[in-house]
């Protein structure tokens, strides 16, 4: 919605963060929008085999979904912490390593 | 009560006069200077950080819809109404990174309390933050009740008051439940659940580990229990002359139920006001989105949860007791009661009550600060201090449990989900406006409040149409349309979103005034704690160049 007067723009100063880094951002809609199809998209993992241990491929597929998960999404958050601007990341950085020791 | 077990009877008690006392006791935890205010009783003072909030969201949103609803439907009806809630709690987390933290970076900045605070602001209309917040309101009854019945369930297995013909005597101990808990919650406002949280998941991940690593070994192991699963599922209920349900979900329709039913639940659950009651009590923006990575972990044990419901129907005792007691909710509880030394069992099920009690208590704080923020303020006393905000939240609070318990009482029981997803399809009429909102102001308010009519009209007749052989209405979440089998929520939104976006288009030619939007871009992504104190960057960078974002 802000693309067309950012692009009027000169580069850097007030440029959208999707804008400045195109690859990142793809990344990251791909991420997100793959770890939502693979878990609906039902026909993909429907099947009682290969049995993984004793347990029916369907039943373990979504078990073991939720641990690549919380990988996958450890991976989209530190992608768009990299969109940021830098100043920002700097002042944040800090700030978390303040938060820890709390 | 000559049945009662003494052990799992006195461990209950005394779990639930600690919890009590956590709960009055939270009124002073991280205590603020003013209490009176909405932003304390209603948001725990907008401070939580990682941790906290962790145990807040988990113990928010993995209520007894998890521990008791879900495992009942495995039991009952398998893989399309059971085993969705998996994957439904899969996609709920990418789907809330992308929205969630916009949110609260806008809350934070225009200090919204509510959803419909939010939607407010930005439309500028009074009409669609009323119906946000009636929506709100309502679908958290339903919800409340759910939690309701998932204590019930545990009351009777552990024999408390079934003894009595008399309807009062039988369900004292719920009352008497029910009713510490609007008391605590009356005093110290999200403070409690939030405290109380940390026993209530100390608990429930003692109860999982526990039970998953023990309670395989006792039925003959887990290839024993998908097969007995798997054949009983295939049986012919003789009521309705199908299958009992579905072990895997391999014709189209099946599939296209299990997808919507989890596709509709995630869109649900974040705008549920419960959730974003939580969200919003963190103290910054980057804590909403690390949960979102670290509260996968939470849905392992759901789906250990789930898988319960099938060692439910291979113990045969347990089986047994269900179908003499006639009711799905109770497997769990007679399965942890049959297998479990009756010490643990106290444990176990003072796990599921406090894991009731919690998100409960959440849930009848949102409604409450919907109710305050935008309908007592908005239409009856615009200058209301906070002071007195506070006071109708927690009076309000109050008489929002007697609305669920009104709820609980009035519904068919046999499938308790589905309490949950009556309240999904309600509040998934919200969705457009709200996310949408956050993305977009292209969409033209009376536009949204059509579509919201048109998404609650569709869903609540076309859900009150839905009939079992055991019940003539409000029997199921899921409908037949043309041929195909879907998840009423997610057909209503999007009749919902079709209906919005027709009249915007209409409305936008027509020049019908879109009303002020108060909020500017750069304020979605801001995190007020990142800039220096003395200047409110975010506001004056909105106004500079606000003129981007306005139709």
């Amino acid at each position: 919605m802000t693309q067309p007067s950012d692009t009027s723009r000169p580069s850097g100063g007030h440029r959208s963060p999707v804008a400045a880094h195109p690859v990142t951002s793809a990344v990251i809609a791909i991420l997100i929008l793959a770890s939502i199809f693979f878990a609906v998209w039902v026909p993909l993992f429907a099947s009682a085999t290969p049995k993984i241990g004793d347990f029916p491929f369907f039943y373990a597929y979504l078990l073991i979904y939720m641990p690549v998960l919380g990988i996958v999404m450890w991976i989209v958050i530190m992608l768009q912490a990299r969109l940021r601007p830098r100043a920002g990341a700097e002042r944040r950085a800090g700030a978390d390593g303040g938060e820890v020791a709390r | 009560m000559s049945n009662v077990n003494a052990v799992t009877f006195t461990i209950v008690v005394v779990l639930f006069l600690v919890v009590t006392l956590t709960g009055f006791a939270a009124a002073r935890w991280r205590r603020a200077e003013d209490m009176l205010h909405l932003n304390e009783w209603g948001l725990g003072g907008r401070g939580f950080g990682t941790f906290v909030a962790w145990f807040l969201l988990g113990g928010d949103l993995y209520t007894a819809y998890t521990f008791i609803a879900v495992p009942a439907a495995m039991f009952g009806a398998g893989a399309v109404t059971g085993y969705f809630a998996v994957a439904y709690t899969i996609i709920v987390f990418p789907i809330a990174l992308i929205f969630l933290p916009r949110l609260w970076s806008i809350a934070r900045v225009h200090h919204y309390v509510t959803p419909a605070d939010f939607i407010r602001g930005r439309y500028g209309s009074r009409g669609l933050a009323l119906a946000i917040a009636f929506t709100g309101i309502l679908a958290l009854m339903p919800y409340i009740a759910l939690q309701l019945v998932g204590i019930q369930a545990v009351l009777t297995v552990m024999g408390v008051g079934t003894g009595s013909g008399n309807t009062f005597v039988k369900d004292l101990p719920l009352f008497i439940a029910f009713f510490v808990l609007a008391i605590f919650t009356y005093v110290s406002g999200l403070r409690a659940p939030a405290l109380i949280a940390f026993i209530k998941d100390t608990l429930v991940y003692l109860m999982i580990i526990v039970a998953v690593l023990y309670l395989p070994t006792k039925v003959g192991g887990w290839g024993h229990i998908f097969s007995t699963a798997e054949a009983h599922m295939k049986t012919i209920n003789p009521a309705t002359h199908k299958p009992t349900g579905v072990f895997i979900p391999t014709t189209g329709n099946s599939q296209l139920a299990f997808s919507t039913l989890a596709l509709g639940s995630a869109l649900a659950l974040m705008v549920y006001p419960h959730a974003v009651t939580a969200v919003l009590s963190t103290k910054r923006r980057d804590i909403i989105k690390r949960n979102m990575a670290l509260l996968p972990l939470y849905s392992i044990m759901l789906g250990f949860i789930a898988l319960l419901g099938y060692v439910a129907l291979t113990d045969k005792v347990t089986a047994a007791n269900v179908k003499k007691a006639n009711n799905a909710q109770l497997a769990v509880p007679y399965l942890f009661q049959h297998l479990f030394p009756s010490w643990f069992t106290g444990i176990a099920f003072s796990a599921i009550v406090i894991g009731a009690l919690v998100p409960a208590a959440i849930m009848a704080i949102a409604a409450a600060n919907l109710f305050t923020r935008n309908i007592f303020k908005e239409f009856f006393k615009p200058d209301a201090s906070p002071r007195l905000e506070t006071k109708v939240a927690q009076w309000v609070s109050l008489i929002v449990k007697v609305g669920a318990l009104v709820f609980a009482i009035s519904l068919p029981k046999t499938f308790s989900i589905n309490l949950q997803l009556l309240g999904g399809i309600w509040i998934l009429q919200t969705f457009p406006a709200i996310v949408f909102g956050l993305f977009t102001r292209w969409f033209h308010r009376y536009a949204l409040l059509a579509g919201w009519l048109a998404g609650m009209l569709y869903g609540t007749i076309a859900a009150y149409n839905v009939s079992t052989p055991t019940a003539s209405h409000w029997g199921g979440s899921v409908n037949t349309l043309w041929g195909h089998t879907y998840y009423i929520g997610l057909t209503a939104v999007i009749l919902n979103v079709a209906v919005t976006v027709v009249l915007t288009l209409v409305l936008r030619a027509t020049r019908v005034p879109a009303g002020t939007d108060e909020t500017s871009q750069p304020q979605y992504t801001a995190d007020p704690a990142d800039t220096p104190p003395p200047a409110p960057a975010a506001a004056v960078l909105g106004s500079d160049v606000s003129g981007g974002d306005l139709p």
